[in-house]
Order: C-alpha cells, then structure tokens, then sequence
C-alpha cells in the first residue's frame, strides 16, 4: 500500500502545481493525471480492479436512484456533478444567446434611473442573486460588460462596481448548491439538496451580503459620487434592444424558470441535481434546434473532463487512505473538539482557496470531512457548510482566486482599466476575513 | 516611402538596435514606435503611463495570473493585447512604420510589407556601450545587460512559437558590433530598399 499512497499523492502533487502552471490546458493535466492514476496506483501498485470500478463509477448512472429518489452510496469520478453542469452550461448559453443577460442588466439600470450609486448597490445583489442560480463566469461575463458600457456613458470608474460585482457573485455562489462547484461537489457527494444549502450556507450568505453591501458601499460610495454627471437618459441603451428573439427570449426565460422550480423543490420531489441537468439541457436542446451546433460550441466542455480526471486522481487519494489518514491527523490536532474542527476546516479553506483552484480542494476536502464526521449526520452536515464558506469565499480574496475573478479583472483590463492585485486585495481581502470571520461565528452559533 | 512598409526590430540589451531602429526610421521618413506606444494607449484609455510600464515587455506571472475560458487576467497579456492592437490597427489603415520589440515580427509576421530584424552585438562592445550610456561600472553594466535580455528572452518565447535572437525567426540577424551603428544603418537602409522594390 505504501508505493500505491506515494504514487497516488505524487500524482496529485504533480497535477496541482501543473494546473498552477497553466502550460498545458487544465483538462488535458487532470486526464492524463486520472489515466496515470489508474495504471500506476490502482492497476500496479494496488492491482485492484474493484478500486478501478469503484473511481470509475459508471455503474452509478444505470442506478435508478442517481435520476429519481434515493442517490446510492459512490465514490470515485461524481457523475451527477458533471451532468448537472454540462446541463445548466448548455441552459444558460440558450439564454444568453436570446440576450437574456443583457436584458436583465439594461432593465435594471433603467429601473435606478442609471444613478451611479443606485446602480452600484443594485448590480452587486444582482450580482448575488444571479450567481445563486447560474455559474459565477456567466455572472460576471455580462455584468462586467454592461458596467463598463455604462461607465463610458455615465463617466464613471468602473473598477469599484466590478470589484464589488465579483464578490457578490462569489457570496452568491456560496447560497445554492448549484452557485458553486464546490457546493455542487458537496452537495452531491453528501446528498444535500438545494433546500439544504438556501437554509445553511444561505442563510449566512445573506447575512453576510448585507454587511457586504454596506462595506463596499462605504469604501466606494465618495469615489462613485464625485465621478458623477448628468446624463440625457434617453440616449442610454434600451432593454429591449438587448434581446436577439423574443421567441428565444421567453422560452429561455421559461427554461430558466422550470431550472430554478425544479432545484427548490428537488428534496420534495426526489429528483436528483443530474436529471434536473439533464432535463434542462434536453428542453433548451429542443427549443433552440436550429441553433444547436452554436450553443453546444459554446459549452466549456473542457471543464467537464477536467472534472472527470480530477476525481479520479481524488480517487486514488481515497482508495489508498491517504484522506482518512489526513481527516485522522485533523481530529487528533482539534482533539475532537468541534471548534477547533471547524476553525481549521473554514480557515485552512479559506486561505488555499485564495491562491489555488478551490475545486480540486473541495473535491479532496469532501471525503475528509466525510471522515472526520465519522458517521454522525450532525457534525457532517456542520463541516459540508464550514467547508462551502471556506472555499466559496476564499477564492473571493485574490484575482486568481475563483473563475469569476480572473473573468471580472480579464474584462476590466481589456477595456483599459487594469486592476492589480494590490487594488484587488485592498477591498477584497479584508472583505473575505470578515465574511470567514462572520462565517465562522454563525456556525459556533447555530451549531455547535 | 511611397509603398507601405513595416520593419519589426528586436534587439539584444546594449546592440544599439534601439538607436539604429530610430535612426533607420528617420532616413526612411516613416513613424518610429518603441514604449512610447504606451503613452498613447494610456491617453486613449486614460490610465497612468507609469503603471502599464510595470507591464510593458514583461513575461506573465504564472503564480499571480489564471486564465480561464480564454480569459486572461495577467496585466502583463493585457498590456500585450493592447499593445498588438494598438500596431495592427496602425498597419491596418496603411501607415508605414519601424517599431522597437514587443514580440512585433509576430504579431505582424504575415504581411507582405513586414520586413523583420534582429540586432545583437558583441559581449564586450554591449557592455561597454551600457557603461558609457548608463554611467555603470563593468560589473554593473553586466549585470544590467544579463538581466535585461534575460527577461526580452522570457517575454518573447512566452508569447512566440520562434526563439528570441533565432536566425529562423527573422529575415535577417546583423551584428552591430562589426560595422558600428552608423553603417549597420547604412546596411539596414539597402536591405530594406532592395525589399521594398520586390513589393507589390
């Protein structure tokens, strides 16, 4: 077992520090990660084709539990995961195809009267709002654009609303099971539902937006106000004009609709996170048939199969015990004391979601805390929320931190506002402390 | 000149290739850009010309940068970006031009009116021409000099599929420390000539 735990932890090593390095694309590392993986530590090391089946787990699928009812135990690649995403990929590139996105961010500008400050609280719920819902890159791919757009009319400095449009999207993330990977990667691996994390991790993202609306309305209100002339309204950018086909556009929007019925009521109706994917894919197939080859070309099929290699490396992690044995080390240095389980479990996440990629840590982290639980639903479900805020907020603080980050600061840049780590950090890190902070403290109190 | 053309020069630290590009440019009659393109993408984008030149000819940090569908949020690519717009849309509309490094022979490799070059020199002539034109003592000048081109090298084949200072990468490598700068010019201003002539 010993060649199988060093094979199986240097394969990991080696595939994060490549993922860092970026000089092959993501999925390409973690596939041949995964292959490596299976020939190395399951077949010569271990030479056990059960840990094969297992990481692979494809049997998963014909099991009528993964589409409607009672989800089966599984480890190894989480294939729920990966159809849920590929499927609200597909739904929300049907809707932005119609200009739904668009839409939304025109109407709400013209709902404010386009006053900068006005403008600047109500893109940062959307923000929030949205990214509960739909991946935090969409979020932010549109909200990015239409704030510069408007700040060129306006001839105000984007940069405040964008920093603080980033992480309201990141705290959304936080609320839903489906507004972050790593919340998908939790809920599905532990069997939460959306109910679950919109009354848990939620209720702390809500609080917490609140205080966050204030901070940045504090730090970033003088610089907005003293930028701010009068604008012929009129002249401005109509809603309407966003949308591409009102037939697409309705139909989306229903799509849309039908997604976030099924997501709140999936705990009542047993329907799982992959047949709501699933579904939503087939319905937006169907609706937009003559534009199909446009939509799935725009899918990011590439973070599908990063996801599969990087289970299966997790996989190896699991089957050898090197994660029990980490989940052993956690409980003996917190000496069972669930304060410090969750002080450590929320920082610790927190601070590497900050500077690395905050899936392949939730990914690993899952088992652990599976482990350090050890059977008692209480204290998983107390661990499942610290970890969700640990990473989700976490990847808030830095620029490379969480996806929607680098496409926020990506977008400012190209339109001549670079945003540097020192500007980034100066609002964001103390942000990410308080809401960890805060975090932190609502779990002690309403858990432990 | 009346047909367009465009010479993309890039150079070892201490080779003279940025006098001999200015000079080049001032005898052909054509537009001569070097990091003072980045006054104008500053002015047409208002930020501070001293905060893109933390950027300006600078590898990305890959541990303080991701890129993600595409998207990049390295300042260093920005800049890069900006900046290669900034020279396509000047070749673009016809404008004749030599323009100093910046990965140029790349981003304008495919024209018919593109003429590339790469200026290097001897050890010892860059070094002493370092000492005179930065007041440096020889080790200082070296130093300076190493790092300098250590750093064109990294920005260049992080950006380009061909090597910095490659003879494949450019139609044509001169030693400035053979002829001295006013006949390397000399030199440059034929090459160019007799190409230009071949152009349709």
């Amino acid at each position: 077992m010993l060649a199988a735990q060093i094979f199986a932890i240097a394969i990991f090593v080696i595939m994060f520090v490549l993922v860092v390095m970026e000089k092959f694309e993501k999925h390409y590392i973690t596939l041949s990660c995964g292959l490596m993986t299976i020939v190395l530590v399951f077949g010569i090391c271990m030479r056990d084709l059960n840990a094969i089946i297992e990481t692979l787990n494809f049997k998963s699928i014909i099991n009528a539990g993964f589409w409607i009812g009672e989800a089966p135990e599984s480890a190894g690649i989480d294939w729920a995961t990966i159809i849920f995403l590929g499927g609200m990929m597909i739904m929300v590139e049907g809707m932005a195809k119609a200009g739904f996105f668009r839409w939304l961010c025109m109407l709400l500008a013209k709902s404010v009267n386009y006053k900068p400050i006005k403008l600047f609280v109500a893109f940062m719920i959307m923000s929030a709002i949205l990214a509960m819902f739909i991946d935090s890159i969409t979020v932010i791919l549109f909200l990015a654009a239409v704030t510069i757009e408007l700040a060129k009319l306006l001839e105000f400095n984007p940069i405040p609303m964008i920093l603080s449009e980033i992480f309201c999207a990141n705290l959304g993330g936080s609320a839903t099971m489906c507004g972050d990977p790593p919340n998908i990667i939790i809920g599905s691996k532990l069997h939460y539902s959306f109910s679950d994390f919109l009354t848990n991790t939620g209720l702390i993202a809500g609080i917490s937006l609140v205080v966050m609306v204030i901070y940045f309305y504090l730090i970033y209100s003088k610089e907005i106000k003293k930028q701010t002339k009068n604008v012929d309204t009129s002249k401005m950018p109509k809603p309407a004009d966003a949308i591409k086909s009102k037939v697409g556009f309705i139909g989306s929007t229903i799509i849309f609709l039908i997604a976030v019925v099924m997501l709140i009521t999936h705990s009542t109706t047993h329907l799982s996170v992959a047949f709501i994917g699933a579904f939503v894919a087939i319905i937006t197939c169907i609706f937009n048939f003559k534009d199909l080859k446009e939509i799935m070309s725009k899918v990011d099929y590439k973070i599908l199969l990063f996801f599969i290699g990087l289970f299966v490396v997790v996989g190896g992690l699991e089957q050898t015990g090197i994660l029990e044995a980490i989940a052993e080390f956690i409980s003996k240095v917190s000496g069972g004391n669930i304060y410090v389980m969750v002080a450590i479990i929320i920082w610790i996440s927190a601070i590497a979601s900050a500077f690395v990629d905050n899936i392949p840590f939730a990914a690993t982290m899952v088992p652990i805390i599976q482990g350090l639980s050890a059977g008692n639903p209480a204290l998983q479900a107390t661990l499942a929320w610290t970890l969700s805020m640990g990473t989700d907020i976490g990847g808030a603080a830095t620029p490379i931190g969480a996806s929607a980050n680098v496409v926020g600061t990506s977008i400012a840049g190209k339109n001549g506002y670079p945003i540097s780590w020192g500007k980034y950090c100066k609002s964001a890190a103390p942000a990410m402390f308080i809401v960890v902070l805060m975090s932190m403290l609502i779990i002690y109190f309403r858990y432990c | 000149m009346e047909k367009q053309i465009i010479i993309t020069i890039g150079r070892e630290f201490g080779s003279a290739g940025h006098i001999i590009a200015e000079t080049l440019a001032k005898r052909l009659g054509i537009n001569f850009y070097d990091r003072k393109i980045m006054d104008e993408i500053a002015k047409q984008n208002n930020i501070s010309d001293k905060e893109l030149a933390k950027y300006d000819e600078k590898p990305r940090s890959r541990l303080f940068s991701r890129t993600v569908n595409g998207y990049s949020n390295s300042l260093e690519d920005i800049l890069f970006e900006m900046q290669s717009k900034f020279i396509t849309d000047k070749a673009d509309a016809g404008e004749s031009f030599i323009l100093v490094g910046r990965c140029g022979e790349k981003v304008l490799g495919d024209r018919k009116c593109h003429i590339s070059v790469f200026v290097l020199g001897d050890k010892e002539e860059k070094i002493s021409r370092v000492m005179d034109v930065y007041s440096l003592d020889r080790d200082k000048a070296y130093e300076m000099m190493r790092s300098h081109d250590k750093f064109r090298k990294a920005y260049h084949n992080s950006r380009c599929e061909s090597k910095w200072g490659d003879s494949r990468t450019y139609d044509l490598c001169i030693n400035s420390s053979k002829l001295g700068i006013e006949t390397t010019v000399d030199l440059l201003e034929d090459y160019v000539k007799t190409r230009a002539m071949g152009m349709k």
